[in-house]
C-alpha cells in the first residue's frame, strides 16, 4: 500500500500561476465563460476586471438576436437550465459599441460567435476579423449550443460537419480559433481531433448539456422551449470526464476547461484533468466576484498541496495503485 | 447607487400570519450603506452563505423597508425550497445580498395624482414602502392601499400599512376581512369614483401575475397611468443571465426585469 504522497507547504506568493493555452500566455488560468459574463461592464460594480486572465464574451452572431420567450431559466438541483436563445447585439455592435472597453481592459478578450448555417459561422469569423489588434485575442467557435433551434446539432456532434465547419472559419479569419465542443457528441475525441486537423488552435470544453424539468402542478415544461441546457455544479463530473477524454487522447492540444468551477479545488481537478485554462461561468450569477475567488483559492489550495507552479500540475493526474487479483482460496502473506 | 455584494445578519426573524415572515437584517460594517437610499421597488438578491451547493442562485426580494444605514427587511412567504430554507434562518445567520438592483416607483407629488397602490401577497414590499416613505414626508394623503389575499390570515402588517395611508381596502376571496373576492374588484369600483369625481389617480401595482395582468386590463380600460412591478426568474439579478426577459412593445420584443424593470409602465408591457 503507497502512502498518501507527501505534501510540503509553500509559500503562497512563490506559486506562479501563469498559465500557456498553445501559443497564448495568461497570468493565471482562469477566466469568465460565455453566457455568464456579458459583455463585461455589468460587472465593472464589483471588480476590477483586470484581475481575471480574461473572459469570453455573451455569443455573438452577424446579425442582432433577440432571444427566446420565457420562462428561460430554472434552478435544478445544484444546476440552471437556460434557454436565453443567444440573444446578442451583432457583430457590427459588438464591434463598435463593446470591444474598445474590453479593448482597454489589456485581458484576454475571448469572443465567442455562432452562425445560423455554415454560412452565416464564416461570415461572423470573417467580420469579427476587424477585431484583430483591437482586443480580440481569441474566437471562441459555438458549435455546441442546445438553443438554436434547426440543423445546429450538427456541427457539434458530427465530426466530418465539424471539420468543414472550423476549416472554413479559420481561412476566414487571422485570428485564432478555438471550438467550444458539445458535451451532447458520441465521441468527443474524434471531434477534438477535427476540429484540430482543420487548424482550430484548442478547444472549449464543456458546454451545457441539454436538460429538461417539469412542474408538475401544472403539468408544463418549466422553461418555453421545453429543453435547455444544464450548467452548474450539476455538470462537473461530466466535464471533467471529458476534459480528461480529450486530454489523455491528444495531450498537446489545449484546452479550456469549464462546467460548474465554482471553487479552487473545482479549478485545480480540471488542471489536474488535463484542461491549460479555465472558465467560471454560472457561478458568476450568485457571486460576480466568483472568478477571482476561484483564482485566489487556487492559489492557496496549490500552497497547501506543495504545488508550485501551474505548468506543473496541468494533466498531472495520478493513477491508482493497482488492486491484487483475487485467487480463490488464497490466504493474506 | 451601483450594486455591491455585501454580507448581512439577521437580527430578527419575525413570522407573521398565513406563513409570511419578516427578516431583520443588518449590513456588516464594511459595506457602505449600500441599501439606505433605495427607492420602492428596487430589490436584492440574497442567499444564505451556508446555502448548500444543491441550491445555486441566490433569489430577488423587493425591500420592505431601510432602517439607519445598514439595516433592511424583507418580506418572505416559505414556497419553494430556496424560502423554506430561509424561514429557518437564526439569529446572526449569515446572508450574501447583492443591490441595490433595479429601478423603483416614483413618489407621490404633492397635489399630485393619488397613488392608488395595489397589493397581493408577496406583493406587498415595494408597496408598503412606497406608502411609509410617503408618509414620512407628509403625503400620506396621496396614497391609497388596495391590499388583496385569499383569508384574514393571508394580510400582513395591516397596523402600519392603516397608519401610511389616506385609505385601506381590504379583499378576502373568502370574505374573512374587508370586501370578499379580488382585490380588482374596489379597484373598479374606486376607479369609478374618481372618475365622477373628476379626481386625478394613478395605479402602483404589485402581487401574484394573473392579479397584475388583471390590474393592467383595468388600468389600461380606465385610461390611468398604471405601474406594475414584475416578478421573473433570475439567477443574477444584474443584467447578465438573461433569464428576467419581459415581452414588450416598442423597438425590441423584450426588455429585463432586473435592469430595465421590475417596474413597467402597463401600456409597454406584452401581455395578452
Amino acid at each position: 500500500v503507497s502512502a498518501p504522497r507527501p505534501t510540503r507547504s509553500i509559500d503562497p506568493a512563490s506559486i506562479d500561476l501563469s498559465a500557456r493555452f498553445g501559443a497564448i500566455d495568461l497570468p493565471h488560468p482562469v477566466m469568465t465563460a460565455s453566457g455568464c459574463f456579458a459583455y463585461g461592464q455589468q460587472f465593472a460594480p464589483f471588480f476590477d476586471l483586470r484581475e481575471l486572465a480574461g473572459l469570453s464574451t455573451k455569443g455573438i452572431s452577424p446579425n442582432p438576436r433577440q432571444g427566446n420567450p420565457l420562462p428561460r431559466i430554472c434552478e435544478t438541483a445544484s444546476g440552471m437550465l437556460n434557454s436565453i436563445g443567444l440573444e446578442n447585439v451583432g457583430c457590427d455592435a459588438f464591434l463598435s459599441e463593446k470591444l474598445p472597453w474590453l479593448h482597454d481592459l489589456g485581458i484576454s478578450v475571448w469572443v465567442n460567435f455562432f452562425g445560423e448555417d455554415m454560412d452565416t459561422y464564416v461570415e461572423c469569423a470573417r467580420r469579427l476579423d476587424a477585431g484583430r489588434g483591437r482586443g480580440i485575442s481569441v474566437l471562441e467557435m459555438n458549435i455546441s449550443c442546445p438553443n438554436i433551434k434547426k440543423g445546429g446539432i450538427e456541427f457539434g456532434t458530427v465530426p466530418e460537419v465539424a471539420r468543414e465547419l472550423t476549416r472554413r472559419c479559420v481561412e476566414a479569419t487571422r485570428i485564432p480559433i478555438v471550438v467550444k465542443l458539445s458535451p451532447n457528441a458520441s465521441d468527443n475525441v474524434a471531434m477534438a481531433q477535427a476540429v484540430r486537423e482543420a487548424g482550430a488552435v484548442g478547444v472549449s470544453l464543456i458546454n451545457t448539456i441539454t436538460g429538461m424539468a417539469i412542474d408538475v402542478r401544472t403539468r408544463r415544461p418549466r422553461i418555453a422551449t421545453t429543453y435547455g441546457g444544464l450548467s452548474g455544479p450539476a455538470i462537473k463530473p461530466i466535464a471533467l470526464r471529458i476534459v480528461h477524454q480529450v486530454h489523455r487522447a491528444l495531450p498537446d492540444f489545449p484546452i479550456c476547461g469549464m462546467g460548474g468551477i465554482a471553487s479552487g479545488e473545482d479549478a485545480l481537478e480540471f488542471l489536474l484533468a488535463g484542461a491549460s485554462c479555465l472558465q467560471v461561468g454560472t457561478a458568476n450569477f450568485a457571486e460576480p466576484i466568483a472568478a477571482v475567488r476561484v483564482k485566489n483559492e487556487l492559489r492557496a489550495l496549490m500552497a497547501e498541496l506543495g504545488l508550485g507552479s501551474v505548468a506543473e500540475v496541468v494533466g498531472a493526474l495520478e493513477p491508482l495503485d493497482p488492486e491484487p487479483a483475487f485467487v480463490a482460496g488464497k490466504e493474506s502473506p | 447607487v451601483p450594486p455591491t455584494q455585501f454580507c448581512a445578519r439577521v437580527v430578527e426573524n419575525r413570522p407573521l400570519s398565513g406563513g409570511y415572515f419578516v427578516l431583520d437584517l443588518k449590513g456588516d460594517a464594511t459595506a457602505d450603506a449600500p441599501l439606505s437610499s433605495v427607492t420602492p421597488g428596487q430589490f436584492v438578491m440574497l442567499r444564505p452563505s451556508a446555502w448548500d451547493r444543491d441550491l445555486l442562485n441566490p433569489r430577488a426580494f423587493s425591500v420592505l423597508d431601510v432602517d439607519g444605514d445598514d439595516g433592511f427587511s424583507v418580506l418572505l412567504k416559505a414556497y419553494g425550497r430556496g424560502t423554506t430554507r430561509m424561514q429557518k434562518m437564526g439569529l446572526g445567520e449569515r446572508v450574501v445580498v447583492t443591490g441595490p438592483l433595479g429601478r423603483g416607483f416614483s413618489p407621490p407629488r404633492a397635489g399630485g395624482p393619488t397613488q392608488l397602490l395595489v397589493a397581493g401577497g408577496v406583493g406587498l414590499p415595494p408597496l408598503y414602502l412606497q406608502a411609509r416613505r410617503a408618509h414620512a414626508a407628509g403625503l400620506h394623503d396621496r396614497i391609497e392601499i388596495l391590499y388583496g389575499g385569499r383569508d384574514r390570515d393571508d394580510l400582513v402588517l395591516l397596523g402600519e400599512l392603516e397608519g401610511y395611508s389616506a385609505r385601506l381596502h381590504l379583499a378576502t376571496e373568502d370574505g374573512s376581512v374587508g370586501t370578499r373576492g379580488f382585490v380588482t374588484a374596489p379597484l373598479v369600483s374606486r376607479l369609478a369614483a374618481a372618475k365622477a369625481a373628476g379626481e386625478a389617480v394613478e395605479i402602483l401595482s404589485c402581487g401574484p401575475t394573473p392579479m397584475l395582468r388583471a390590474v393592467r386590463h383595468i388600468g389600461l380600460e380606465h385610461g390611468v397611468p398604471t405601474f406594475l412591478c414584475l416578478e421573473e426568474q433570475m439567477a443574477c439579478g444584474f443584467g447578465v443571465c438573461l433569464g428576467c426577459a419581459v415581452p414588450v412593445h416598442g423597438d425590441k420584443p423584450y426588455r429585463y426585469c432586473c435592469t430595465d424593470g421590475p417596474v413597467f409602465d402597463a401600456r409597454e408591457v406584452r401581455w395578452s
